[in-house]
């Protein structure tokens, strides 16, 4: 036993000794900032892309990177990685030098990106310009640019001509819609969203004054919450008011929607542009989409934006010919390619005020939209927000009081900002 | 023959052993095998010297430079290279035994097997553990290494805003624990959470197994005729992924849309708030896990019932033994005994039954005043906690929790039943 024991110090000891050992290294800065330069100008060989593993995408770009080779001489390798994977493959991938010099996300996970250190800002200089201004200021954190925007969305009125000869303008449009066309017993509805859906539902308290986080100059504050302001309340009371009415059944669902919406028994819906295609097959003719109506006090409601954009890897070699072909990839032009091809709305200015697509009827309605929209918030403390707040609306469609909802979710929401770490 | 030598000194050799592998040996005149110890630990710490090195300072410290050093794979380098030191202790410690009973041997003046005859003699005891060593090698890096790198993430404080590789990591100790019992946004919920696990553990579980035993009963009296028709009827909800039939059974159960209500609950007049109001959504759950679950109860009762012997139920009806008697008496204990292990599976399956939960209304609804959802269990509240706000510190912590209820259940469950008895000790 005793052996056994002395044993066991030795081992612990020797684990002391070698612990305190260590890498031997350079306490000096691994890069020399001189030399990366130097090292940049030189061209390339290849480029790394990951992208979206979506097949129409894919085809689209595949043109876009083949014209980027043809340009430049550089041989774009373009990976399938799932957008929603991307940024944990990347963790992994980066510091083992098997990652990519550009990959690709939604805008609103900038915050965790940078907190975890796998993007660099991208210098986009005079090319700034030629980006929608909400795209930019949804890339921009902490003041920076993170990544070049792609594509823009956000959602929008759709509406069955058979119906409704044309777009409610106004909300008063769209509540005598919904009640001239409403018979929830036969499941004819003239007005559906998912009301219980705080994406969704967020422009109607955002259209009074309501915010998710305060912005000032392109920072967020996360201890300012305005989900349970005035206006937040406001706009709380008017999407009460159509579950109280009956416009909108508590249980909807997004499945349920698309699918009375594609059956014809309903009227408008507020729903995104990625309901386009099954729409159409369904509609043909008969659809058509147009921005959200505006509100009684005059304000447009403000829809949250969502962009997807082209990032530069925190571990890229080559950033300087890496910018250069994200630059490339979302100019007019190629822009306007990838919608035809992929049909997402680009993020380039000229490409989204171009006839293709403003003369296109399906599109057009999101087109404008996105000009009285504002992005969702990319700060990581975001991702608190969507649960208390879904919550919070699933109360106000049974039917509580909204001012206490809304402060219960705020305060909800406050605890698990604290409770995730941050600020530690 | 050597000669019985008094002032050879065991203890030596094991201090020389004990130094460096081999010494000891070569104290003894055992040359070749000295040598052959020597070789192999100067190879070992060549080779792993320098990995061994950065392990066990990355487990130390988890790294020094944000964005050179990466906390997680110091982590798990660390963990490998105490694995390594494991083994090589072990294989150490048979080094200094050996070179001791070699000594004493000497000392008695006993002659010495040869090296060819002690592998023969190692090989041929030895058999069973030679071949099952690589299976152990694997298990140990397989499961053993990924449970004690989930145990140490709930001693750091890897959450979001400590994400290598920009920060790394750091060891806190029992903080998570602490935080877990004194933070009110998890303390407050943990209880109600808890508590409904444990009654949808129970009662899922109990009525899964009571209609799986009451079917294969009904199905195998041999009054029955279609036997094979009925059986494979009755293993159909097996056959479709579960994930598939939760989906369409959280359609089915829309409180306004969903077929329960409006085609067969209509034609009483009743419309039930099967996904608005906890108590419903529970009994939900309920009924769709017991339809989920009987199938593979259903086939494991048939399978042992065909193995009770009829002589048994003869013997009883001679007796004049009744229906009940001879269930209670025969059938059921011999049931139970062969099942007893995979029936405790069901229980710590449904304590974890994650995929229902998240599945069919993602734990709602919602309740007012409570961080979790109406109908959450434990695995699909910190699934929430977790990776909507990336805690994977609390994540690990809760987990460890989670798991040392199901192994405690299980461990104590396992020694009561007979199963894992000796044969003939019933």
């Amino acid at each position: 036993m005793r052996k056994a024991l002395s044993l066991f110090l030795m081992a612990v000891l020797l684990i002391g000794v070698l612990g305190a050992c260590g890498p031997k290294r350079d306490v000096q800065q691994p890069k020399g900032n001189d030399q990366k330069t130097a090292e940049q100008d030189k061209k390339p060989e290849k480029l790394v892309v990951w992208v979206n593993d979506d097949e129409k995408q894919k085809q689209a770009l595949k043109d876009i990177f083949q014209k980027y080779t043809e340009k430049t001489g550089i041989k774009i390798e373009m990976v399938a990685v799932s957008m929603l994977d991307q940024t944990k493959k990347l963790a992994l991938d980066g510091p083992a030098g098997k990652g990519p010099d550009v990959f690709y996300q939604p805008h609103d996970r900038i915050g965790d990106i940078v907190l975890q250190g796998l993007a660099d800002p991208v210098d986009l200089g005079d090319a700034k310009g030629e980006y929608s201004p909400t795209a930019i200021n949804a890339v921009t954190y902490d003041g920076k640019t993170y990544g070049v925007p792609m594509v823009v969305e956000t959602y929008g009125v759709f509406y069955n001509k058979n119906l409704v000869p044309e777009a409610p303008k106004t909300m008063d449009d769209l509540m005598k819609i919904a009640k001239e066309k409403t018979n929830a017993a036969k499941d004819q509805y003239g007005f559906l969203m998912e009301a219980t859906n705080f994406y969704f539902v967020y422009p109607f308290f955002a259209g009074y004054g309501g915010y998710v986080f305060k912005n000032e100059n392109g920072k967020y504050d996360t201890s300012d919450i305005g989900l349970a302001n005035d206006g937040a309340v406001k706009g709380a009371e008017l999407v009460q008011s159509w579950f109280k009415n009956g416009y909108i059944p508590k249980e909807i669902t997004g499945d349920i929607m698309n699918g009375l919406f594609t059956k014809g028994n309903v009227a408008v819906a507020i729903t995104g542009p990625w309901n386009i295609a099954s729409y159409k097959e369904a509609l043909g003719d008969k659809l058509a989409t147009a921005p959200l109506p505006v509100l009684d006090n005059g304000e447009h409601p403000k829809s949250f934006v969502g962009v997807k954009t082209w990032m530069l890897s925190a571990y890229s070699q080559n950033k300087e010919w890496a910018v250069d072909f994200m630059k490339f990839v979302t100019n007019e032009e190629n822009s306007l390619h990838y919608y035809e091809v992929a049909g997402e709305m680009p993020a380039n200015q000229k490409a989204l005020t171009n006839e293709k697509i403003t003369n296109d009827p399906l599109i057009a309605g999101f087109a404008e939209q996105i000009q009285y929209g504002e992005p969702m918030p990319n700060v990581p403390e975001m991702s608190q927000v969507w649960e208390p707040m879904g919550n919070a609306l699933q109360f106000i469609a049974k039917g509580d009081n909204p001012k206490a909802v809304l402060g219960e979710a705020v305060k909800t929401i406050q605890d698990k900002i604290a409770a995730s770490g941050a600020g530690k | 023959m050597p000669e019985a030598n008094v002032r050879h000194r065991p203890a030596v050799a094991m201090a020389l052993s004990l130094l460096f592998a081999g010494l000891g040996q070569l104290y003894n005149r055992r040359y070749v095998k000295g040598i052959l110890f020597i070789i192999i630990e100067a190879a070992f710490l060549m080779t792993f010297y320098n990995f061994l090195n950065i392990g066990l300072w990355g487990l130390v410290t988890l790294g020094e430079i944000p964005m050179l050093d990466h906390s997680i794979f110091l982590l798990i380098q660390g963990l490998v290279s105490v694995i390594i030191i494991v083994f090589a202790a072990a294989l150490h410690i048979a080094n200094i035994i050996d070179a001791r009973n070699d000594a004493r041997r000497r000392q008695r003046g006993e002659p010495f097997p040869s090296l060819w005859e002690s592998c023969r003699n190692a090989w041929d005891k030895g058999f069973p553990y030679i071949f099952v060593t690589p299976g152990l090698v694997m298990l140990l890096f397989i499961v053993v290494l990924p449970l004690l790198f989930m145990v140490s993430l709930a001693f750091t404080d890897y959450n979001l805003y400590h994400s290598p590789p920009r920060h790394l990591l750091n060891w806190v100790g029992f903080e998570n624990f602490k935080n877990l019992v004194s933070i009110p946004i998890w303390k407050s919920t943990f209880f109600s959470v808890l508590a409904w696990t444990i009654v949808w553990t129970v009662v899922a579980t109990t009525m899964q197994i009571a209609l799986g035993l009451f079917l294969a009963l009904l199905v195998n009296d041999p009054r029955i005729k279609f036997k094979r028709f009925i059986r494979t009827v009755l293993i159909l909800p097996w056959a479709v992924p579960a994930f598939v039939t939760i989906l369409v059974f959280a359609a089915m159960f829309n409180d306004k849309f969903g077929a329960i209500n409006r085609e067969v609950l209509s034609l009483f007049g009743v419309s039930v708030p099967w996904m608005t109001d906890p108590f419903w959504t529970k009994v939900a759950l309920i009924l769709i896990q017991t339809w989920l679950g009987f199938p593979f109860v259903f086939a494991l009762f048939t399978g042992v019932l065909q193995s009770i012997s009829r002589d048994w139920y003869e013997a009883a009806d001679i007796d004049g033994a009744t229906r009940w008697q001879k269930f209670r008496s025969i059938t059921l204990p011999h049931v139970l005994y062969a099942t007893a292990p995979l029936l405790i599976m069901q229980y710590a399956g449904n304590f974890n039954n994650f995929n229902i939960i998240y599945l069919f209304n993602d734990g709602g609804p919602a309740v007012r005043g409570q961080n979790a959802g109406g109908t959450d269990i434990l695995i699909s509240w910190v699934y929430d906690l977790t990776f909507t706000t990336n805690n994977y510190n609390m994540a690990a912590a809760i987990s460890l929790i989670i798991g040392l209820i199901v192994s405690g259940f299980a461990i104590y469950q396992f020694r009561r039943t007979r199963s894992f008895k000796e044969e003939g000790n019933i």
